[in-house]
């Protein structure tokens, strides 16, 4: 961790930027009097699982729509490969290689399972062809019923989105973000609201994935927090209270005290 | 295999329909056959609109502009030039093109209802100008032009009867609705669904939204300019009325008689209401506020069938 401090923020840091997919200098957010993010550094290595973990309020999705360009800090860069990524927007970073998934399940509700998919496996090529039908993209095609495969819900593809169980709808969440093609993938507490059982399954895919991309996970479940990830990154009001491998963490005493005691 | 039998009904259906309107002029008294005609031109602007209300999730109050133009552009390259049917489309199709990426560019940024005012203001917006600009467009009275040869330059052409003026407008329309259905059922179109569907999930798997609304504005208003061109075609004349948002209010209701976001429907929907218009004209004589007994009847469609006339179609044929 103390590489992280002394790599210095200067574009001139090449060599440090191969270990580390992204990287966020003084992050700062403010609404009004409330600071909701306040100088996070933070760094995240290539291949790596890595969860964000804090009390409700902490600033965790705040830093994930940061992250994602739906909000713009009030200071502070975001580095993406070492490319300064601050303030782009959400179409933008997703061309960048970043895809999320939602803490409230956000799918096409009345298209199929494979079309809410497909369509973002399209957003990499052939958007503007206006003049074949979408099924003669064979390359797309393939590309979404390999996705589907991936998460499980190739049973389901032409089931309506909305139809599916939430369970379900929490993978498909996981499957449109995979469909594009991403190099980091933010997962907003994918197994919220979910059993046991799919839980487990759940953790299993997101192993799964985590074999060719980066992970950054936000999560309430610590058994599946400590399961999963190599590094947790515990948040406290808008600000990193530690950071650290699940056992530090669970014997952190400032973790134990604001947030794990209960 | 399903889908396969799916195209089949379709075509034969798209024949079947064909058929009957490209015989009608043999068997339809002149009034009604010109009705007919111009329940098709009607049905190019509604099916125009459609691709922004029932794909898009746009509703435009702007189409009158869209129309309004291709019709002065046809207009103005009648009066300038030998008339010609090639020029009138040109400049008609023009016309609405400058005027829809102008609107286009600037009401995208704003959504739903807010996008609904704008689009209607500059439509008023051009209204105003063609209604005060005396010198050029003729202000109140509008613009009276010779109507084109039917023909293609240089190998063949032959005056326009009621009868080839049918099949022309109903060959453009087709051609049009084959064209937007394809779009509506392409890669670009599919997105523009995921707009309608959920427009910040739709950013966030990288599209930029804004450009594809753009688009689908622009090609919604250049099809509603081609139905312009087809009318100033069939009556010689244009009149500012058809910039007043008026027009525009009458699209969005024949989609929502027929059913949004299915394009044939808004077709019907124009239909039946200008046929329910002429009837309640002739029964009750043509001072009658006809307009009220249609509102009982939009409001019966709207409340028994809120998918619109092919939406209930549909649904009772599946049963």
């Amino acid at each position: 961790m103390e590489l992280q401090s002394s790599g210095g923020p200067s574009a001139a840091g090449r060599q440090g930027e191969a270990a580390s997919v992204l990287r966020t200098e003084g992050l700062t957010i403010r609404f009004g009097g409330l600071t909701a993010l306040n100088n996070v550094n933070f760094e995240i290595g290539r291949g790596e699982i890595r969860a964000i973990i804090g009390p409700n309020g902490a600033g965790k999705s705040t830093f994930f729509n940061c992250l994602t360009g739906v909000l713009r800090p009030t200071s502070g860069r975001i580095l993406f490969n070492g490319e300064d990524i601050t303030g782009l927007p959400p179409n933008e970073i997703s061309k960048k290689g970043i895809a999320r998934s939602y803490q409230i399940t956000n799918i096409l509700p009345n298209a199929t399972t494979l079309e809410n998919v497909r369509i973002a496996a399209q957003s990499r090529r052939h958007g503007w062809s206006l003049f074949r039908h979408y099924t003669a993209f064979g390359d797309i095609m393939a590309k979404a019923e390999a996705v589907l495969n991936s998460v499980g819900l190739s049973p389901k593809a032409d089931e309506l989105a909305c139809n599916l169980s939430h369970g379900e709808q929490r993978n498909l969440e996981i499957g449109i973000a995979l469909a594009t093609e991403p190099q980091l993938l933010c997962l907003d507490e994918p197994t919220a609201g979910m059993s046991t059982a799919e839980t487990h399954d759940t953790m299993e895919l997101i192993r799964g994935i985590a074999k060719d991309l980066t992970i950054l996970i936000v999560e309430h479940d610590m058994k599946v927090v400590m399961e999963l990830a190599h590094r947790i990154t515990v948040l406290h009001y808008g600000e990193i209270l530690a950071e650290g491998t699940p056992e530090e963490i669970q014997s952190n005493p400032r973790v134990l005290e604001v947030y794990l005691k209960t | 295999m399903t889908d396969k039998r799916h195209s089949i009904l379709f075509w034969s259906g798209f024949a079947i329909v064909m058929a009957l309107l490209f015989v009608s002029p043999y068997v339809l008294p002149p009034f009604w056959q010109r009705f007919l005609t111009e329940v098709l031109i009607w049905g190019l602007l509604a099916m125009s609109s459609d691709l922004l209300i029932g794909y898009t999730g746009m509703v435009s109050f702007g189409h009158s502009a869209f129309f309004g133009l291709g019709m002065y552009g046809a207009a103005a390259a009648l009066l300038m030039f030998t008339p010609s049917l090639v020029l009138a489309l040109a400049f008609g199709l023009i016309g609405a093109a400058v005027v829809s990426a102008f609107v286009a560019y600037f009401s995208t940024r704003l959504r739903d209802i807010y996008f609904a005012i704008t689009t209607l203001i500059f439509s008023q917006i051009f209204y105003v100008i063609i209604f005060t600009w005396t010198d050029v467009t003729g202000g109140e009275n509008g613009l009276n032009f010779p109507r084109p040869r039917l023909g293609i330059p240089g190998i063949w052409s032959e005056p326009f009867t009621a009868t080839t003026l049918h099949w022309f407008v109903l060959v453009v329309v087709a051609g049009s609705y084959l064209i937007l259905r394809r779009i509506t059922q392409s890669p670009f179109g599919m997105v523009l669904q995921s707009i309608r569907e959920n427009e910040p999930r739709t950013r966030a798997i990288g599209y930029p939204v804004e450009r594809y609304k753009i688009m689908a504005v622009m090609l919604s208003g250049l099809f509603a300019g081609l139905a312009g061109v087809l009318y100033a075609l069939q009556n010689r004349f244009a009149a500012p009325d058809f910039v007043f948002f008026l027009i525009s209010g009458e699209a969005v209701i024949f989609n929502v008689m027929g059913g949004i976001g299915t394009l044939v429907g808004p077709i019907l929907g124009a239909g039946t209401f200008l046929l329910l218009r002429e009837l309640l004209g002739r029964i009750f004589g043509e001072n009658f506020p006809y307009l009220i007994p249609l509102g009982f009847i939009f409001i019966a469609i709207i409340i028994f069938m809120p998918q619109g006339l092919l939406g209930f179609a549909r649904r009772w044929l599946n049963r």
